[in-house]
């Protein structure tokens, strides 16, 4: 399967239910289609507001939620329909970070045991002695000092550090893919750039290719690659970053583009905006699922 | 923006206890607001910022402790107090009629089982009882204010997305006119266009109401739309404070140009 490593989403709608709609359903992706590969390493964002379906398409391509129609394949095949040794290598393959540093962890347990589950849960190491020595190049590969996270708890970490230790998982696990949900929309300016750098030096380096969803899209531009812009559960824009940013052709990528505020007090906004924000609220039944704790 | 002066703090000092001894969170800190000013307060996460706002709204819980300086409040029509000494009674008076707050992921803040206009009736009531009678026309009034529609005060919490509860938040923080309102991290973890609406909603109290905004951001971007003067503070203390050109185009600090230039920005790559 390694010489086609490749995503590929092809019409995915997801709907949920939802009271208060005309039909009793809620579209959150309407018809998505679009595909990753591996080679040559990339990083494509997925950029929108709130509750235009970014998310979704996110636990979709996980594997966390079966799209209502379309298809996810990998390597050709249906990620709903691989056997159990298809999906471990498929989990392996594809890697998560999600928005929130504190949720993913549990918090009874030392940060250690999320990265020693990495390494036996995929043979990573064979001694204890080797497992340590991975765990501790892995965190210095992202910057963390072992002898000051190691041993510790969640909450003894500030959320940068937290997000930190699951790319130092997935520096171990080298996946030939990361889906990242808006891993830095809580962290501070200084450690989102380390954050995005230490991404980018993935692809670089280890030749990971990123799905990088964001609502933030100074941190698109940062990272460069490719980008999709999506509203209301529908694509409406697609190219190399640059293209799209200086020459955005639908009128939501412009809005959007124009709403970031510059650091020049001398280029403040003259224009008003409205926002249709009951469009933006999430169905409150469905869409808030747990994130998952690994 | 006048030169009266709604709030003098003077050699702030906070430190958090710890079983390592005392963390000091912010120190020697000088700051002062004028009537009418948004001020910005600008620095990276732990640099004193939110610290420095709870403790001037005396909201700080142990093991945090002021153990130097003051924080003159004039008020309209009163006395000045120092709002670091206030006690019981007159602190409680002084809550959302003279100084408000509108704290870091206000959306949490709302009751989720009051509808909208009862949380807003709660405090005018409490406060100032005298306007029961117009009590309607003025939530509609705020409600307009901050962009929202009438509507929005028969509906609960859970119906409003998050950029809606934060501005129903910062319609009842100036429901009683008060002269400061300290808003913490106000547009943190909104998208772009929603924290445009709430910055677009910030300028509008100040433009209509004249209220005093202290607004707390790591983001330089908001203060630069947002702000007339910025302070910033770094590892507690306060390295620069300035007008919001001069911050930009001129910082005095290394680590204001630092703040400044760590923004990923459209147009070049951040170095």
């Amino acid at each position: 399967m390694t010489a086609e490593k490749v995503i590929e989403l092809r019409g995915v709608q997801q709907r949920f239910h939802a009271r208060g709609t005309p039909d009793g359903y809620l579209t959150a992706v309407a018809d998505a289609s679009f595909r990753l590969d591996a080679n040559p390493p990339q990083v494509v964002s997925l950029v929108g507001q709130s509750g235009s379906g970014k998310s979704t398409i996110a636990r979709n391509v996980l594997g966390l939620q079966k799209p209502t129609a379309g298809t996810i394949t990998y390597g050709g095949k249906d990620i709903f329909k691989l056997n159990r040794a298809e999906y471990d290598e498929y989990r392996r393959n594809v890697q998560p970070v999600f928005q929130d540093p504190y949720s993913i962890f549990n918090p009874f347990y030392r940060v250690d045991r999320v990265l020693w589950k990495a390494v036996k849960k995929f043979s990573l190491a064979s001694t204890r002695e080797a497992g340590q020595t991975l765990i501790e190049e892995s965190l210095q590969a992202v910057s963390l000092d072992p002898g000051r996270v190691l041993g510790r708890y969640p909450h003894q970490l500030s959320g940068g550090q937290r997000q930190r230790i699951m790319l130092a998982r997935i520096h171990m696990l080298r996946p030939a893919f990361v889906i990242a949900d808006e891993p830095v929309s809580m962290l501070d300016a200084q450690i989102r750039k380390l954050f995005l750098d230490i991404l980018l030096d993935f692809q670089r380096d280890h030749g990971m290719t990123t799905l990088f969803i964001t609502h933030d899209l100074s941190t698109v531009y940062y990272l460069g690659g490719q980008v999709m812009v999506i509203t209301k559960g529908e694509i409406v824009e697609r190219g190399p970053v640059a293209e799209v940013m200086h020459t955005p052709s639908h009128p939501y990528t412009r809005l959007l583009l124009d709403s970031i505020p510059q650091p020049d007090p001398d280029a403040r906004w003259t224009t008003r905006i409205t926002v249709d924000e009951s469009a933006a609220t999430p169905p409150t039944d469905t869409a808030e699922e747990a994130t998952p704790i690994i | 923006m006048s030169d009266e002066t709604v709030l003098e703090v003077s050699g702030l000092e906070v430190v958090y206890s710890t079983s390592k001894g005392d963390v000091k969170a912010v120190e020697e800190l000088d700051l002062s607001v004028r009537r009418g000013e948004i001020l910005g307060i600008a620095g990276e996460s732990g640099s004193g910022k939110s610290t420095l706002a709870v403790a001037l709204l005396r909201l700080l819980k142990p093991p945090g402790k002021v153990t130097a300086g003051s924080a003159t409040f004039h008020r309209k029509g009163g006395s000045p107090v120092d709002l670091l000494k206030v006690q019981g009674e007159e602190l409680r008076v002084l809550r959302w009629s003279a100084l408000s707050y509108l704290p870091q992921g206000s959306m949490n803040s709302l009751n989720p089982v009051m509808r909208v206009e009862d949380q807003f009736k709660d405090v005018i009531l409490e406060h100032a009882p005298e306007r029961k009678e117009t009590l309607s026309e003025l939530i509609a009034r705020l409600l307009d204010q901050v962009g929202l529609e009438p509507r929005v005060a028969r509906m609960y919490p859970h119906e409003l997305s998050g950029g809606m509860k934060q501005r129903v938040l910062m319609a009842i923080c100036v429901a009683l006119e008060p002269d400061l309102v300290v808003a913490d991290e106000p547009t943190t973890a909104l998208d772009v266009t929603i924290q445009r609406v709430i910055l677009q909603s910030l300028a509008d109290l100040r433009r209509d109401f004249g209220v005093t905004l202290m607004v707390i951001s790591h983001d330089m971007g908001v203060h630069a739309q947002l702000a007339d003067r910025v302070a910033v503070m770094y590892e507690g203390r306060l390295v620069e404070v300035g007008d919001v050109h001069q911050i930009f185009k001129a910082p005095r600090h290394d680590y204001t140009r630092q703040l400044i230039d760590s923004i990923p920005r459209l147009g070049r790559r951040a170095s």
